[in-house]
This record gives structure tokens, sequence and C-alpha cells, in this order.
């Protein structure tokens, strides 16, 4: 991690020297323990700060769009994946665009480490690798990375950027097919149950908006949720039906564009699945349509196109 | 005074039965407050609640009355919720944050009887903090772990027993009516004891800071600070003293209510004007008015800095923009997090 | 117990009217339901309210009307959002809901003795034309020295009140200038902008308060304007326009700077604002 780090440094601070770019956007050390921060360098000296760790959770492409000159950007594998379908939706500007891309095989868990430790507050942590020490006041405890992964982390088969101008680190082996078993699963309950599920998640739900303002690709200039004329949605949190039909259009509104990167529910306060929401569509995506989202510059985003042959489930009564 | 760890089950139902009791519960991996049915359900000594006391007496979404319209007139019913209540177990920082929201909902022309009467009608019972987390900056802003401005009593952890500090007169009145046991001299070194060793390790250093503020609206230093800040209204949601609402009608034809919700400056809605225009029309200006309120014009109108060092918002933003790292760099200094 | 300022008292549509030719303002006249009403709602001109259309929620407006026109309240009204469409859509009968009166008023007893000069441009007339009727009349109008309106408008269609304009144009107690932007069919009165008549009428600041509401490009270039003409920060008052909702200085929106245009405002010196930020 430490080396990567300094490479992504090396790499931004030439591209400032050189004029190539006038903005790195990328992240700092973060204010607590495991917290990647964004930032943005406009000077080589800015671009000393930038750094590479397990907590560069957020998903920078939702910094870049409609961005004035040249922009590089340190990107993990689903915020490349969020560039390229933002650039199809002519958000971003390809060309002005400069993508160094980080492989990555997972972002920490800061819940995962919550629950771990019984509310037990990390002061420091210490990497090494497959492992990780987290210290505090008066305990110390090892844990392996991989069981403190977010699950959209664990679930992602894109680590690889699929798409980069400069690459540091190693590119990963492939993982295998993921089988969206916890999807399957909520599909498998009855209506009623799906209902009383939703109904309990979503009413945690505290209308704040960070799942929207952290995911790139909700960048309507106008929400659904906001417009008063007409008033198509209720604003106060204490309605529960009203936090689903917020969240539920958001993701159909995501479906074919939504990358998985996870960055809705890292957001959500209060601690709403809602990645069960947004995975439903990219599995339905990927099974009606075979598509995925983001995943090459040449593939039209799936709900962007029509073929004869679509399937059209929703047409026929089953 | 004093009760033992294991007698408050006991006491809180005692309690129960002629007040309704909002303690800490447990709600997936946090606490809320919420109305409890027994006193076994509370959840004491944990860290701060995900979503701040403010929503005891200031609703998220609240009723403020039902109507209904005819030719000649409408009739309002605005019930006013004067129940007798206890709030057990909240923090120091969060009471206090109640005292400051007083001046914004009793201010120097209008009275807010919703906030009130629920004021009026709670007592406050605290729980010192022991263990501040490193988040905690209380001590930084006027405040501190054992701060009772905003408590009727307040109970110091001693391992298995709270000593109880009686604050107010409605505290007293609370306290005799239970019945609890004097504390020993012991109980009373051991209470002392306990704040002596709670250190807030965080510290936020704020000398200067409103005068530069006074004169900064301006500054560049405002385009960078907000850059990374996603809009959202998280901080100000579960923040304790933000106060900010929106007033909307529920109804169907001419009967129905007028409610309102908790709102946030952070949100472009926030201040559109109907022609289009908006005075807050960026992250930067709207960012700016979330310093500018808390730590000037809150100052400027109350005496008070707006923030109690709670550090919700900083354990919750989804960017890490950490309060206590921009108000250092609106001091142009370094910011100091050592914990 | 404490008086709920969340409540509406219910008033009676009785006019719902529009005089402009864009037909986008109304004018709705409302009636208190009884004396008692109307005595608890004691109003100086500057003052606005929390108009309501149950089922739809509320907005503020400007009073138009003055105290000395009893009985009823007066709001000219353009259709901007969801309330004031509401409202332009209602029945006369129907019975709507007034919030207030609300935030401070023009400085009345600081005019008097003195010579009065009130600039408006648009819609922004409203209060503007409260604080008009309130010194013109009879009780009243010897507490002042001169008083000068200027009301200008894109075109003459857009003017409100003009039959009120046409009382004052007769009248020797009030010297009214009237303006539109551009040449217009029929229209015999002058034509500019407001900056650039108001320098022409040239109105002395001796003496003098000039009280000025519109449109902020309006505002911007007449500022200058006024200050030729040797108006100081202190003599020079403007009305502000803020998003607002409660009107009680709680909900937090319309501040400018710690100042709430809800509760501390709307009617502010040139002065006080110049120790405030621009958000507005």
């Amino acid at each position: 991690m430490q080396a990567i780090a300094a490479q992504v440094k090396e790499a931004a601070k030439k591209l400032l020297e050189d004029k190539k770019v006038d903005l790195v956007v990328g992240f700092a050390e973060g204010s607590l323990p495991l917290r990647g921060t964004p930032l943005f360098a406009r000077t080589p000296e800015e671009a000393d700060q930038l750094t590479w760790n397990r907590g560069c959770e957020n998903n920078l492409a939702n910094f870049l769009r409609k961005r004035e000159g040249k922009v590089a950007v340190v990107a993990k594998g689903c915020d490349v994946r969020s560039i390229v379908a933002l650039t199809k939706e002519n958000q971003i500007d390809r060309d002005n665009l400069y993508i160094i891309g980080v492989p990555c095989d997972g972002m920490i868990d800061r819940k995962k480490i919550g629950k771990l430790l019984g509310g037990k507050e990390v002061l420091a942590v210490e990497d090494q690798g497959d492992t990780i020490v987290l210290k505090g006041n008066g305990f110390s405890e090892t844990a392996k990375v991989a069981d403190l992964l977010h699950n959209s982390c664990i679930d992602c088969r894109y680590g690889n950027p699929v798409v980069y101008d400069a690459l540091i680190g190693e590119l990963m082996p492939e993982k295998a097919e993921e089988d969206f078993a916890e999807i399957k699963e909520f599909e498998a309950k009855t209506t009623a149950e799906r209902r009383a599920f939703l109904a309990e998640e979503f009413s945690k739900c505290i209308r704040c908006y960070a799942c929207r303002n952290a995911c790139p690709m909700c960048y309507c200039t106008e929400c659904f949720v906001d417009c008063s004329q007409p008033e198509w949605i209720g604003k106060s949190a204490a309605d529960v039906q009203d936090n689903i039909l917020f969240q539920a259009v958001r993701v159909f509104h995501g479906a074919g564009r939504c990358a998985d990167c996870g960055a809705c529910e890292r957001a959500c306060p209060m601690g709403i699945n809602l990645r069960l929401l947004t995975r439903k569509l990219v599995k339905d995506v990927k099974v009606l349509f075979n598509a995925e989202a983001g995943v090459s510059m040449d593939d039209k985003a799936a709900l962007a196109t029509f073929t004869a042959d679509d399937p059209e489930p929703f047409l026929v009564k089953e | 005074m004093i009760v033992s760890k294991k007698d408050i089950p006991n006491l809180l139902d005692k309690m129960i039965a002629e007040y309704d009791v909002l303690a800490p519960v447990k709600k997936d991996n946090f606490t809320v407050f919420k109305p409890i049915a027994s006193g076994a359900d509370a959840v004491l000594g944990e860290g701060n609640t995900k979503l701040p006391a403010k929503e005891l007496f200031f609703p998220q979404s609240e009723k403020l009355f039902s109507y209904s319209v005819t030719e000649e007139g409408a009739k309002l019913d605005a019930p006013m919720d004067d129940k007798k209540k206890v709030l057990f177990g909240v923090r120091p920082c969060d009471a206090r944050s109640l005292k400051l929201l007083d001046n914004v909902f009793d201010n120097d022309k209008f009275q807010d009887p919703y906030y009130l009467t629920r004021r009026a009608n709670t007592v406050m019972v605290g729980i010192g903090c022991n263990m501040p987390s490193s988040t905690c900056f209380c001590t930084s802003v006027n405040s501190g772990p054992f701060d009772t401005s905003g408590l009727d009593i307040l109970l110091v952890d001693t391992g298995d027993a709270y000593v109880v500090e009686l604050v107010t007169d409605k505290g007293k009145a609370l306290a005799d009516q239970a019945g609890l046991a004097a504390a020993s001299d012991a109980d009373k070194t051991a209470a002392a004891a306990a704040k002596e060793a709670a250190v807030v390790t965080c510290q936020v250093n704020t000398d200067g800071l409103k005068a530069k503020l006074d004169v900064n609206f301006y500054d560049p230093i405002w385009e960078k600070i907000h850059e990374k800040c996603l809009g959202c209204g998280a901080c100000t949601y579960l923040c304790p003293t933000c106060h900010c609402f929106d007033i909307v009608d529920d109804a169907v034809d001419c009967a129905g209510c007028r409610v309102r919700n908790w709102d946030s400056c952070a949100f472009p809605l926030f201040t559109l004007h109907g022609s289009g225009h908006n005075p807050r029309t960026s992250n930067k200006e709207r960012y700016r008015n979330r310093i500018m309120h808390k730590f000037k014009y809150f100052v400027d109108n109350f005496n008070e800095i707006g923030c109690v060092g709670c550090g919700r918002c900083i354990k919750n933003c989804p960017v890490n923009m950490d309060i206590r790292v921009v108000l250092e760099n609106i001091r142009g200094s370094e910011a100091r997090l050592d914990s | 117990m404490m008086k709920n300022p969340y409540l509406p008292l219910p008033m009676k549509l009785v006019k719902n009217f529009t005089e402009t030719e864009d037909k986008l303002i109304h004018t709705f006249t409302l009636q208190f339901l009884s004396e008692e009403d109307e005595k608890s709602f004691p109003y100086m001109p500057g003052q606005f309210a929390e108009l309501c259309v149950f089922g739809k929620g509320e907005a503020p407006f400007g009073i138009a009307s003055s105290p000395t026109e009893p009985g009823f309240l007066k709001f000219s009204v353009a259709k901007v959002g969801t309330v004031s469409t509401a409202l332009h859509m209602l029945e006369e009968g129907s019975i709507v809901g007034v919030r207030g009166p609300l935030g401070n008023s023009y400085p009345v007893e600081q005019f008097k003795g003195k010579d009065v000069v009130i600039i408006g441009g648009g819609f922004a007339f409203t209060t503007l034309r409260s604080l008009a009727t309130y010194m013109m009349h009879p009780d009243r109008r010897s507490d002042y020295g001169k008083i000068t309106v200027i009301y200008g408008a894109r075109n003459p269609g857009l003017l409100l009140y003009k039959d009120e304009l046409a009382a004052w144009e007769a009248s020797p107690d009030i010297d009214l200038i009237t303006t539109v932007d551009r040449e217009a069919e029929g229209w015999n009165g002058r034509v500019g902008f407001i900056p650039s008549v108001t320098g022409e009428v040239a109105p002395s600041a001796s003496n003098a308060h000039a009280i000025i509401c519109g449109p902020p490009v309006m505002i911007k270039f007449t500022m200058p304007v006024l200050e030729k003409l040797g108006f100081t920060p202190e003599t020079t008052i403007m009305s502000l326009e803020n998003r607002m909702k409660c009107g009680i200085g709680m909900c937090g929106r319309c501040n400018v700077g710690g100042k709430y245009v809800c509760k501390d405002g709307p009617v502010f010196t040139r002065a006080q604002l110049n120790e405030l930020p621009n958000e507005y």
C-alpha cells in the first residue's frame, strides 16, 4: 500500500509539474483511522498529500462530471467503471481526463470493524498486507483484511481498472463469476416478506440524500424528490412508503448505469442495506440483457439500446 | 445520592409508571433514543446515540396542526405534546445542545410552543462521559464530559454505580421521588476520580476563530474547503444544534395537516427563490453558511458557539469532511488531532 | 398558554383580480371573518404575512393594503410557485389562511417631518403601495413633507393598482412619476429605466428618506444615483426578499449573515446591509 501511495504521489506530481493536467483528484489521509478523504491537488506541493490505503472508499468519479480543463484522477476499478458510464452519458470528456488506474482488491468496511470490536473505538491501525492490526485504548487486535472488506468489494469482479492512462501496482487475477446469493435469497421471499423487510430497512431513512449525492450517476439537475410542481413524493422521512419510493426510483434510474460500487450504502449514516436494491437491478440487467455498466468503452448502456430480441418478461404474464 | 447500576432497570420501571421515559436503545449497530416500555431496554453508557436528542423535542417530522375548511371558515386543531417525560441517559453535549436551541425556539419575538412544551415537561437525566471518543471536542466549545448546563441531574459512572448530582430543582424533585440512598464520602471521591480520569484528548483551537469569521466571508479559502462536500444533509440531520426546517401541507382537498420536516442548508432548494435566483448557489456558499451559522452568527446572536463538539458530523460524513480540520484551516494553522 | 405562531387566521377571499396584461400577477382582497380576528392582526406598512391555500401550503407575501384600510387585507402575488399558482386559481368566496403580521415595517415614525421618496419596480411595489396609502391618509398626510413616488414596469400593461395611480396622479398630496422601459402604444408617460428616471426626477435628499424595492438589477443601478443625490446609507431603506418559511426566525433559510430577513427584516437601511454579506 505504501509503495502504491508513493507511486500515486509521484505520478500526480509529474502530471502537475509537466502541466499535463490542472488538477489531480485523489485521496489524502483522512482524519480518522482507515479513512481516506478526497483531495483536489492543483500544485505538486498539494499532490504531496496524496495517498493510497484501505480507506480510499469514495467513488471519485462523482467529482469528475462537467469539469473544466485537464483533470487526472486516481481511480480504483469501480471508479473507472463509473467514469466509463459517465463518459457515455457525456458527463465526462475522456480526452480531458487522465486516469491513474490502481488495481484494488477491496476497501475496509469500518462498520465491520465496529462489529468485530463490539463498538470499541479504533485509534490507530497498522496495515500488514493480508492482515491489519487494530489498536485502541487498552487493546490491540489483528484481523484478516479479507474479513473486513465492504461487501461491494467482495462481490467486485472489476478491481482492475477497465481503462487507464497509467497503471500503478499489479493487475490482479480475475475473480469467478458472482453468484448474487443474497439477491436470490431476497427474491425467494414472498411479496409480504419483501415488503416487511423494506419497511423495516427504510424506517431508518432520514432523507439526508447522502446515498444520492455520493452516487456518481445521480446527477439530475433536479432530482424528482426535490421537484415541487408537481410534488411527486412527500418530503417527510416519517413516511416509510415515500422513503422506499425515493430509493426505488433512484435505483431504477441507475439500472444499467450502476457500477455496483456501493458508494450509496457506504454514505448512508443510518446503515441501510441499499445495495440489496441496487444489486437486484445489477442482476436483472445482467440476466435480461447480459450487460454490465461501465465495463467497456465500446458497449452501449444496456437501457440506452434496443434490439429486436430484447427480453420483455415484464410484458408477458408469467 | 447514589444508585447502583443493577437497580437502574427497577428505577426506570418505577418512573415509567409516571412518566414517558426516553432512553437510548439498541438499533442495529447503534443506539437511538426511544420511549422505553421496560427499564431493562435502556442501553446506558454507550457513546452518543446515532440521532441527537434534539429529535425528541424537535422531531424530524411533526404535525403542527390539522385542519378542516368549510365555506364559513377553518377549524384548526393543534394538540401539544405535554406528557411528562424523563430523558434518561443523555450525554452532556446533547443536553447542552438543547440549551442552545432554546435560544432559537424562544427567540426575542416568537415562541415555538411545540418545542417549548416538550422542553418544559421533560426532566433531563444525563450520564457523564468517562471515556470520551477521539472525535469528541466538547471542551473546545465551552462544554465538557460532565457539563451540567443542560441537565437536571448528572449521573457519574463510578463502575458499579452512578453517583447522582442534582443540578436543578426539577432534578431534585425527580430524585426525591425515586428515594435514592445517600452517597458516601468514598462514592463522592470515586465520582471525583472518574471526572478527573475522563480526558477529552481532542482539542480544537477556537482562539481567534470568531474574529477570523467576522472578516473572512469573501476569503478564497472557502473555495477549497467545500470542494469534497457532497452537499448531502447527513451532518445537519445528525447535528444536535442544526434546527432548520420546512413546513408543508399533507392534505387531501380541504382536510389535512400542516407538517414540519427537518430541512438542511446543505440543499440547494433550501434558499432557492421563486424567481430562480439563489443567494447560495453552490456548495461553497452552503457549506460556508453552515460554519458561519455555528461559529459566527450564533455567537453574534446568542453569545454562544452553536456547536457542542459531539463529533457526529465527523463520524458520519461520507467523505470525511472533518469540522475540526475545517476550523483549523480557517484559523490558518495546523490541525491538532492527536488522540 | 403561549401564542402559537404557526396557526393561520382563516380569511375569506372576496376578490381575485388581475390587471396586468400577462395575467401573472393577481391582487387578492381578503376579508376578516370577525372583528376579533381583525384586532388580532395589527400591522404596519412593510410587514408581510404567510398566505396559505389549505392543502397546498403557505408562502410569504408583502401586505399591499394599509392599516388605514380596515376590514380587509390585500396582497398582490406573482404566479411562481405551488402556493401562488394555487392562489391564482382560487374562486372568490374561498377560505384561505393568513399568518402574521410578520417582520418589521417601514420606519414611518422616523419619516415624520421629512420628505419621503418611494421607488419601486415591477411587482415589488406591493408594500410600497401600503406605505404610500398609509402616509396619504388624511389623518396622517400632514405628518410628512413631500411624498414622491417613482414607479416603473417593463410596459404599461404590467403596472399594478392602475385606478389608484390615476387618483394619485390627480392628487396634490403626492408626486407620482410612472415610467415604462420602452415606448408603448397609448403611453404618454415617461420612458426609461428606474435609475435614469430617478436621476432625472432628482428628488432632494435634504431632510428626506428614500425607500426602494424592486428587482436586484434595478436596485444595483439605482443605488449610485441615490448616493449622488445625497441619500446616505442611513436614509436609504430597502426591503429584502429571501426564501422564507416559518417567518419567525427559526427555520433558518432566509438569513443574510446573522440576520433573518423574516424576523429582523425585511426592512433594512443600506447602512445595515453594508454590514452584512450579499446573500440575497
